[in-house]
């Protein structure tokens, strides 16, 4: 549909004005906002510490400060467990949401009640679920209770104050919030996938798992694709839980990349290093976005292809 | 086994995930609302207490009002400005949603008939949104302050109308894709202008999906935390923000107190959510569902 | 305020509490402004009125209103707005000041360690002109007045002393059934402890997990380790720089204070790690502690109200060690807040007046014996014999062990980078705690951080502020 027929008004200087206009706000804003980039490219290039001076006079540094980070293993720690972070929470997230959107594809009675509930996580301010977990992950809280009582054992696990557990607990908690996300997404894609294919391969005497994995899987995989790389980038920048409830603790078992930048901008005033750190991650979100989206286009086209095509779809 | 058996199986199986899956989500959900209405000795106590019997609406005239048993009401009000807050994040959310919705249209249209960015160009805007935020944060202070913009809604609106607009752009997108071209070559036929055109042909059509987005991104710019907290000083304070403010040391957390804020704060996302719930499925495509 | 909303049980309950608090208010705030208040006044006079902007935490805040409205009447001055940021994140957010220098803050509430760091980032006025001019002394128990100065210069008026005494659960500590047991485990009474071994041995008798009861309450967690290691690191004779400004965290005093600090995990709750004081302080107030050395604000928080454990304690001074061959006792006052003037603010001068006016003798004694409010905690040495703070204090007992304590308190490193030093330790030290690394692997490990971050701010400063940081310990080794 996109490289249908553009309407077929006169080309002109009107349009351009016209295009224009409709691209004006968004340069604009970009404009307003492209100074503080290249301060920040500044400062990465020079050494400045906001106590040490002031950032007009700082030292020029060249790539000193980038190598400083690049040699500095913290930084690749937090790295690691940011990547670690991300991918277990969107795989998480994408298991748990194609569930819940597998089993609620087809509705039921009280379908809407449930379909209310299970997006509530998403429209929970993050803040807000730290403090509210933080209530109920104590040793001796509620989320133990229950379990003791279901498993009916002392179930006395300490949730946020172990580091292995406590990385368990922060991809929970991101899991429990973004779910809906990704449930959301899956059963757009669901609900899109023509029937009669269905009706067509029970009619040939497929099982159940074939008709999913053979059928249906293929026809979802963009949607697929758009749900975990969203998830993905918007999980390897999360700040608010993690910091709320464990600030990079116990240890630095959870002090991932967006910690770790915090402290350093805002608890060292090492700005100049903050500002390397900061190029460093959004080439690395760079690379990353450029390669999901080489993944996600070549999907688009696909489907855009089949659609394009007379008589298929719609 | 015979088939319905085996149905039947399948079905208990289902309705055992979605009943396992209502209790996981709702559950914390169901503790801050009962928190909230606590008295101060049941926050924290073993074993919990999963169903209060004193219900009491003192965290809530706390928090919101300002009145507390113990200390007079002149020093409560004060040091915590709830009020303020709301009215605070209420227009900061309003405003740029507002405007990131009507460029991001615009612009969605512009993408869609005139193909005004290439492919390439629209992956690359899904970029902005993909900067964590925090990695601008501190050059962005001292921009912001250079141009007296530090602690101003103006300030907050211009980040947040930045951040946003990659998704309404993508969102709105797919709702526009779906009006055939037939719609506004009739109308241009009866001599519309573009403008007319977008707004009185385009735009109700696309009403329902507008409406949609628009409460997509106001869920995001009022839920947003880190730039509201360091581009914020004293005359802007939002939600978030002073959410994070309850962390009494001396007290222990005040859980009620913050449970009580909490509430008010997640309620009017929970009431748009349910308004929303049926246009978030399509908007939430990106276009890579075609219908 | 609407009175609609007051329910009458609320109102009578508000009622009650105003009619208990009333006596020792109108003793401290109703009588006459005395000498060093009226020169305060007029000195203020000749700047004018102002309308202040504050950066405090609002639990901070509320023991100031009414001494607010009188300086407001008597001078002009007042401090309107209070921007309620909290505590932890007030460095933080001073700091950032430095980058937008915008001056809307006249007043930072903020822990003193920051002043090196804030001096030299130029956010601070030197305070010593103003009290000059208005004949105002600052006094501290013991050595502690040199917390405020930096370089000799005064450059913040205390607000919270913050000590921490050792606290002991009496009725168990004096229980003749777990006397006796405790003398036929161990050979010997059950006495005080005197020195850091003592105290291990008694909380581990006292350890009983399985009915809810911990030997130790102190933080362990990523915000707080370091102040308990400083307290056990200075009891042993060590110092955790050389003269030559190189780090001195790996020396045998050192080993013996990360030792000391891991060693309470056997008797602490399982959950410490990840534990700051909202969690710890409940713990404590129900009586799920044993002992610990902790804040003086929550002897007004044990005493003040009733309580699980109302009169269930005793205060005293921390225990030390004779690892250097004497026994040396340390106690530790962290975060120390103070009112500290920003030099950018066109409001400066009254703003500092007005601190000047909130720290007298009197007006500090007011704000410290709030009844309910037990943020501020004493640090004038005629808070020690004021009746009206004694009352909030646990009486005799609790202000003893404050005083004694104050005497021999000490500071975290106050040196320029304060906060970069102090994440160093606290992050190795938990990594330590939680079974991460030895605690030999962690002073190493934060002995290098330190290199770096030495490095980076210049060994030439921080040579020239170490002589400082060293006159700031205590003149004794037992407190008397």
């Amino acid at each position: 549909m996109a490289n249908a027929q553009t309407i077929a008004r006169k080309p002109g200087r009107g349009l351009l004005v016209f295009k224009w206009t409709l691209l004006g706000p968004l340069f604009g804003l970009l404009l307003f906002i492209l100074p503080a980039f290249l301060l920040q490219l500044y400062f990465s290039f020079h050494s400045w510490t906001i106590y040490l001076g002031s950032w007009w006079d700082a030292e020029f540094a060249g790539l000193g400060v980038f190598r400083d980070v690049l040699t500095d293993s913290r930084f690749w720690w937090a790295a690691l467990r940011s990547l670690i972070f991300a991918s277990l929470s969107t795989l998480g997230c994408f298991v748990a949401g194609f569930a819940l959107a597998m089993a609620m594809h087809r509705p039921f009675r009280g379908h809407s009640l449930f379909y209310a509930v299970f997006i509530l996580p998403m429209l929970t301010v993050p803040v807000v679920i730290a403090y509210t977990f933080e209530m109920l992950l104590f040793q001796r809280g509620p989320i133990n209770g229950i379990l003791s009582t279901i498993l009916m054992t002392n179930v006395n696990v300490t949730w946020l104050a172990q580091p292995p557990i406590a990385v368990f607990t922060v991809i929970m908690l991101e899991i429990w919030n973004w779910t809906p996300f990704v449930f959301i997404i899956m059963l757009a894609g669901l609900s899109s996938l023509p029937p009669e294919l269905d009706e067509a391969a029970q009619v040939l005497g497929a099982s159940r798992w074939r008709i999913f994995s053979e059928v249906q899987l293929p026809l979802l995989r963009p949607v697929i694709m758009l749900a975990l790389i969203l998830r993905f980038l918007e999980a390897m920048g999360e700040f608010p839980k993690t910091w709320a409830l464990l600030q990079g603790g116990p240890g630095s078992a959870t002090e991932t990349v967006p910690v770790y930048l915090f402290l350093t901008t805002w608890q060292y005033f090492h700005i100049s290093r903050g500002a390397a750190m900061s190029y460093l991650v959004l080439i690395f979100m760079i690379l990353i976005v450029l390669l999901g989206i080489r993944l996600l286009r070549r999907e688009k086209q696909t489907i855009d292809a089949i659609h394009a095509k007379p008589g298929a779809g719609e | 086994m015979n088939r319905r058996t085996k149905r039947r199986i399948a079905a208990a199986f289902r309705f055992g995930f979605l009943g396992a899956s209502l209790f996981a989500v709702g559950f914390p959900i169901y503790w801050m609302i009962i928190t909230s209405f606590k008295p101060d000795n049941e926050w924290f106590t073993w074993p919990p207490i999963y169903w209060s019997e004193n219900w009491t609406l003192d965290n809530y005239r706390v928090v919101w009002l300002g009145i507390q048993a113990r200390i007079t009401a002149q020093e409560a009000f004060t040091m915590q400005k709830p009020l303020q807050a709301l009215k605070h994040s209420l227009a900061l959310a309003l405003i740029s949603t507002t405007l990131s919705v009507a460029f991001g249209t615009l612009i969605a249209y512009g993408v869609s008939r005139y193909r005004i960015l290439s492919d390439r160009r629209m992956f690359n805007l899904l970029m902005l949104r993909m900067i964590p935020p925090i990695v601008v944060a501190a050059p962005l202070t001292l921009y912001y302050s250079a141009l007296n913009l530090l602690d101003t809604l103006t300030g907050l609106v211009i980040v947040y109308v930045i951040t946003t607009i990659p998704y309404t752009v993508w969102m709105t997108k797919s709702f526009i894709d779906e009006i055939p071209h037939e719609m506004e070559q009739a109308a241009e036929i009866l001599g519309a202008s573009r403008w007319q055109t977008i707004w009185e042909v385009i735009f109700p059509l696309i009403r329902s999906g507008v409406v949609a987005t628009f409460l997509f991104i106001l869920i995001l710019t009022w839920s947003e935390y880190l730039l509201a907290l360091i581009l914020s000083k004293v005359d802007v304070v939002t939600l978030p923000v002073q959410l994070s403010k309850y962390e009494g040391t001396t007290e222990g957390r005040v859980y009620g107190y913050q449970a009580a804020l909490a509430v008010g704060v997640t309620l009017p996302l929970i009431v748009i959510g349910c308004f929303i719930r049926k246009h978030l499925v399509r908007g939430f495509t990106f276009g890579m569902v075609k219908r | 305020m609407k009175k609609a909303h007051v329910s009458r049980r609320k109102f009578l309950k508000g009622a009650l509490a105003t009619a208990v608090a009333a006596p020792a208010l109108l003793r401290a705030g109703g009588a006459k402004a005395g000498p060093e208040e009226d020169r305060i006044v007029k000195a203020s006079k000749k700047y004018g009125k102002a309308s202040l902007n504050g950066m405090m935490w609002a639990l901070y805040w509320r023991n100031y209103p009414r001494l607010n409205t009188e300086f407001k009447g008597l001078t002009g001055i007042s401090m309107d707005q209070v921007n309620d940021v909290p505590n932890l994140l007030i460095p933080q957010r001073a700091m950032a000041e430095a980058i937008s220098r915008s001056g809307k803050f006249d007043i930072f509430h903020v822990e003193s360690m920051m002043i090196p760091s804030l001096v030299a980032a130029g956010l601070v006025e030197p305070l010593d002109g103003y009290m000059k001019e208005a004949g105002f002394k600052l006094e501290m128990v013991g050595n502690f007045a040199s917390f405020m100065k930096y370089q000799d210069v005064t450059y913040a008026l205390p607000t919270d002393g913050n000590v921490c005494p050792q606290f002991i659960r009496k009725d168990l500590f004096e229980n003749p059934d777990e006397q006796k047991n405790f003398a036929d485990k161990h050979g010997k009474p059950l006495k005080w402890p005197e020195t850091w071994e003592d105290e291990l041995e008694i909380m581990k008798f006292f350890h009983r997990p399985d009915k809810e009861l911990f030997g130790f309450g102190g933080l362990r967690d990523k915000e707080n380790s370091s102040f308990w290691y400083w307290m056990y690191l200075y009891s042993a004779g060590g110092f955790p720089f050389s003269d030559d400004a190189e780090p001195t965290l790996t020396t045998p005093a050192a080993e013996y204070a990360a030792d000391t600090f891991l060693a309470r995990k056997q008797v602490s709750h399982p959950e410490a790690a990840a534990w700051g004081s909202p969690q710890m302080i409940p713990r404590i107030v129900e009586g799920k502690i044993f002992s610990a050395q902790y804040w003086d604000g929550i002897i007004a928080r044990i005493e003040g109200s009733p309580t699980p454990t109302t009169g269930k304690w005793l205060y005293g001074v921390p225990p030390g060690s004779k690892f250097s061959g004497r026994l040396i006792k340390r106690a530790f006052s962290a975060p120390v807040m103070g009112l500290i003037v920003n030099k950018l603010s066109p409001r400066k001068k009254q703003a500092a007046m007005w601190s000047l006016y909130m720290t007298t003798a009197k007006n500090s004694t007011e704000v410290v014996a709030h009844p309910t409010m037990t943020f501020h905690d004493p640090w004038h040495p005629v808070h020690m014999t004021a009746p009206e703070v004694e009352k909030v204090y646990g009486g005799k007992a609790g202000m003893e062990s404050i005083r004694k304590s104050l005497l021999v308190t000490t500071p975290p490193p106050y040196v320029t980078g304060y906060q970069e030093f102090k994440e160093a330790v606290d992050k190795n030290l938990s990594e330590a705690y939680a079974g991460r690394k030895s605690g030999k692997q962690a002073i190493k490990d934060a002995q290098e951080e330190w290199g770096k971050i030495v490095k980076k701010i210049g060994k030439a400063r921080i040579k020239k502020e170490i002589p400082y940081y060293k006159a700031m310990m205590p003149k004794m080794d037992v407190p008397t």
